[in-house]
């Protein structure tokens, strides 16, 4: 059995978070996003604090395809850039009012996943990481050479409307509102998430996770199911896409790169992929630990490199699996 | 053209000397080594610092001896000791270990391009109908051909040979008929990242050092691996000599397909047959 | 309604040169329990798999009550009341017993499964995660995946492989009670000769892709070929 895409959950007993304190959570959750701007005090934390906001998006998209999917991709970036892409080009080039480019660039890469799901859903294990890793990587083979597009490996600077949504855009460049709306977005993610698992969908989708043909032998179709865990993974990852585009003001192949992809992965994975919030919080974690660790920046890959290996190797469930633990075993 | 040919050659005879070592690895322990390409990196360096020296030839046997003492040490602390856990952690942690080389080689070489030189008894070119081409090119063809020969010489005539190709078949059944699979994966994971170092010294005057130069190229041996089949030593060769052909030509003709179309053909191959080259194995 | 719950017509499957199926015919009574043996290769599980819809169909005919399912899909073979368990035990060790149970419930219009729980002495571990209970509950927790809805035909390939000989016997006589109860028609590969003679109606030999012989418990053990091919040694 294996330890990271199943039997994980199996050695502890998850009563799924009653449905009140859920509520709850999520309440206290969004209104410790609004008093965000008090909480933290700088613009720099502010700023730091929304793009571990990012990480954690993308990071909860990959842990959200190996929780309900039991897949693990090394090609999550490819949904993340084009989420960032379109909505860049588009807004660059005037194509579209700037909503429906939002739109668009939400959209496009969940449809591109849900297609995409239904041909690669029925390759598993180390093939996956192969096929996905190339698939994100044939992304951004495009974008780099494509320079009419958004001038290849230079990428490319665009500005924002005045306007998006009725609301002013510039503040989407603004560290405190960007931090606000990136905690809100995620909290609402995983509240979306927690509800999708307790679902009769979500929970076909754990069946046909754990046991593919015993769920087809009791009457479920798996193609569909799987093919929306993709599409919903993408989705994630495209939200994140286009806020960190438009944060930043600017698109760059490098948001496809197979980097991004693993280590999205290895957040999740240090966080705990077995847990809904698990992959957040270890994307905060891992964020925190580099902001920490700031004098031997350019040592940073070895250093997740390490943890990575260190608690692959002693805690396969990781931080919140970990957490869980100790948490039982203060009870008894 | 037929300069075109060779060039191609060139390049699929570097992805053969990569992807080999990650069938050999993979046939045994059943694991993608995704720390194959910067073992392929580190190779290179080792051999451009001793090459630098004056010793280009010297370079090349301390890389393909230290890459070989590196496998080793790598089959007994990582895949052995992870042999019964899910693959894909496996996996995950020869990523940590890519993360981990390439910072340390930036740390110890810097970030910046080195060039490599050719050995002098390499240099020139030749004319080969009326066009120019370096010697060098054409040693490294020679290489991974006599590679390829004496590799499948090895598997197919000696006793070591014949059990590597049973374990690769199937490990566990292996071991039960008394054959000690862990010394076996020793030789072979050894053998394996001993010709990334070669590949890494060879390919060293042809691409330019970096930290990163081992990613590009182990994507595209992966391309090779999985159109060869997951396993096979034949179908690498054929697979490599193909993607360096798509690779050269596309490159001079067709620049967009080139880098798109061995992506494509890997998607093709894995979902035409999903299990019977991978997915039964994973 | 057709007499027959379950009819397989000159059923076939070869592997290369060899016949796993050798044109088989096999029809089983409305409610009647039906044992299958036959030696090792005997072609049991194939038979199974092809009556599923696990193995493709080439030449041969499958029908449910009368029905030619022969070219439907595993899923639509099961909204139409067939139902099978697998050889090794076949569950989904993350979920929990209560939740794989209802997981099966929905596929088939949201039927009952506290009854299901109930009968295979499931309620006290309903909340466990099916990966820590114990052996013999798993493979009541494999059968009642199946029973889940009532189906019509259960299709059952060793349920009570790896159990102890009581509670292979305790196993079977559920069995048989529920598929009296709810009339399940059961088409049952046991390799154990007392847990088939105590609960079939009828049994079916099968040697080497045939079928060799067929009739009740008394019929099939009194079958000289029978025993010259496969009860011999054992009886």
């Amino acid at each position: 059995m294996s330890t990271i895409a199943h039997g994980a959950a199996a050695t502890v007993r998850r009563k799924p978070l009653a449905g009140a304190a859920l509520f709850v959570t999520t309440a206290v959750a969004l209104a410790v996003g609004v008093a965000l701007p008090w909480l933290v005090p700088t613009k720099i934390a502010m700023s730091l604090l929304a793009q571990a906001m990012f990480d954690a998006l993308l990071a909860t998209s990959v842990g959200f395809l190996i929780l309900q999917n039991g897949r693990v991709s090394f090609g999550q970036a490819a949904f993340f850039g084009l989420g960032g892409y379109s909505v860049g080009v588009l807004i660059a080039r005037h194509w579209v009012a700037p909503e429906v480019a939002v739109l668009i660039a939400i959209i496009l890469p969940t449809l591109v996943a849900f297609l995409l799901g239904l041909v690669i859903a029925r390759i598993t294990g180390v093939a996956h990481a192969m096929l996905t890793l190339a698939v994100g990587q044939a992304f951004y083979e495009v974008v780099f050479r494509w320079r009419e597009l958004a001038k290849g490996d230079d990428g490319m600077s665009f500005n924002l409307p005045r306007h998006l949504f009725g609301l002013s855009a510039s503040g989407l460049q603004d560290p405190a509102v960007m931090m606000v709306l990136a905690w809100t977005i995620l909290v609402l993610v995983l509240f979306a998430l927690a509800l999708f698992a307790r679902s009769r969908i979500g929970q076909i989708a754990a069946a046909i996770r754990d046991n593919e043909e015993r769920a087809r032998f009791l009457g479920y179709s798996t193609m569909l199911p799987r093919a929306l865990v993709y599409a919903i993974a993408a989705f994630i990852a495209a939200i994140a896409g286009v806020l960190s585009a438009c944060y930043n003001g600017y698109i760059a192949p490098q948001m496809f790169h197979w980097s991004v992809s693993g280590f999205a992965l290895i957040m999740a994975i240090i966080g705990g992929a077995k847990f809904i919030i698990g992959p957040a919080i270890g994307a905060v974690v891992l964020f925190y630990i580099k902001d920490y660790a700031g004098q031997f920046a350019e040592y940073w890959p070895a250093i997740v490199g390490i943890i990575l290996v260190v608690v692959t190797l002693t805690m396969p469930r990781g931080v919140v699996g970990l957490a869980a633990t100790l948490w039982k075993m203060r009870g008894r | 053209m037929f300069i075109q040919i060779l060039n191609g050659i060139v390049y699929g005879g570097l992805l053969y000397l990569l992807a080999v070592g990650l069938v050999l690895i993979f046939g045994l322990r059943e694991v993608v080594n995704f720390a194959h390409g910067s073992l392929f990196m580190v190779g290179a360096y080792l051999g451009f610092t001793v090459a630098a020296m004056g010793y280009w030839w010297g370079g090349l046997l301390v890389s393909v001896v230290a890459m070989a003492i590196v496998g080793c040490m790598l089959d007994a602390a990582v895949f052995r000791t992870l042999r019964k856990q899910d693959h894909i952690v496996t996996v995950l942690v020869t990523f940590g270990i890519l993360l981990i080389l390439e910072t340390t080689v930036t740390a110890i070489w810097g970030k910046a391009y080195l060039t490599y030189p050719v050995p002098r008894l390499l240099a020139g070119t030749v004319d080969i109908g009326s066009s120019p081409f370096p010697i060098y090119r054409l040693f490294v063809i020679a290489v991974s051909v006599a590679v390829a020969l004496s590799l499948s010489a090895w598997l197919r005539y000696t006793r070591t040979g014949l059990y590597i190709r049973a374990a690769s078949t199937d490990a566990r059944v292996t071991a039960m008929q008394g054959i000690n699979v862990d010394r076996l994966s020793l030789i072979v994971v050894g053998l394996g990242t001993a010709l990334a170092g070669l590949s890494g010294v060879v390919a060293g005057p042809l691409l330019s050092l970096s930290p990163t130069m081992g990613n590009y190229i182990l994507i595209d041996s992966f391309i090779v691996v999985v159109i060869g089949g997951l396993g096979s030593f034949a179908g690498a060769f054929a697979a490599a000599l193909l993607i360096g052909q798509i690779h050269n030509f596309g490159a001079v003709y067709l620049p967009w397909a080139s880098t798109v179309l061995p992506f494509l053909l890997m998607v093709a191959i894995l979902i035409w047959r999903p299990t019977g080259f991978a997915g039964s194995r994973t | 309604m057709s007499a027959y719950a379950i009819e397989g017509v000159g059923l076939t499957r070869r592997f290369g040169g060899f016949a796993a199926l050798d044109g088989v015919d096999i029809a089983v009574k409305q409610g009647e329990i039906r044992g299958l043996i036959g030696p090792n290769g005997a072609g049991k599980s194939t038979l199974i798999d092809v009556l599923s819809g696990r193995a493709p169909n080439r030449g041969g005919k499958v029908l449910l009550n009368g029905e030619d399912i022969s070219d439907l899909t595993p899923q639509e073979r099961r909204r139409r009341g067939m139902a099978r368990s697998f050889q090794r035990t076949n569950i989904f060790p993350e979920l929990t017993v209560e939740q794989q149970l209802r997981v099966a419930s929905w596929a088939v219009a949201g039927a009952d499964i506290d009854e299901v729980m109930d009968e295979l002495h499931l309620t006290a571990m309903a909340d466990v995660v099916a990966a820590e209970i114990s052996y013999g509950d798993q493979r009541h927790l494999d059968l009642a995946l199946a029973l889940v809805g009532r189906p019509t035909v259960l299709l059952l390939d060793e349920p009570a492989a790896g159990l102890t000989m009581e509670e292979s016997l305790s196993l079977a006589r559920i069995l048989r009670d529920l598929a009296n109860r709810w009339h399940v028609t059961v088409l049952l590969v046991e390799h154990d000769m007392q847990v088939v003679f105590s609960i079939c109606d009828r049994v079916t030999v099968l040697h080497l892709g045939r079928s060799l012989s067929e009739g009740t418990c008394d019929e099939i053990r009194a079958d000289p070929t029978v025993v010259a091919a496969y009860l011999g040694t054992e009886a």
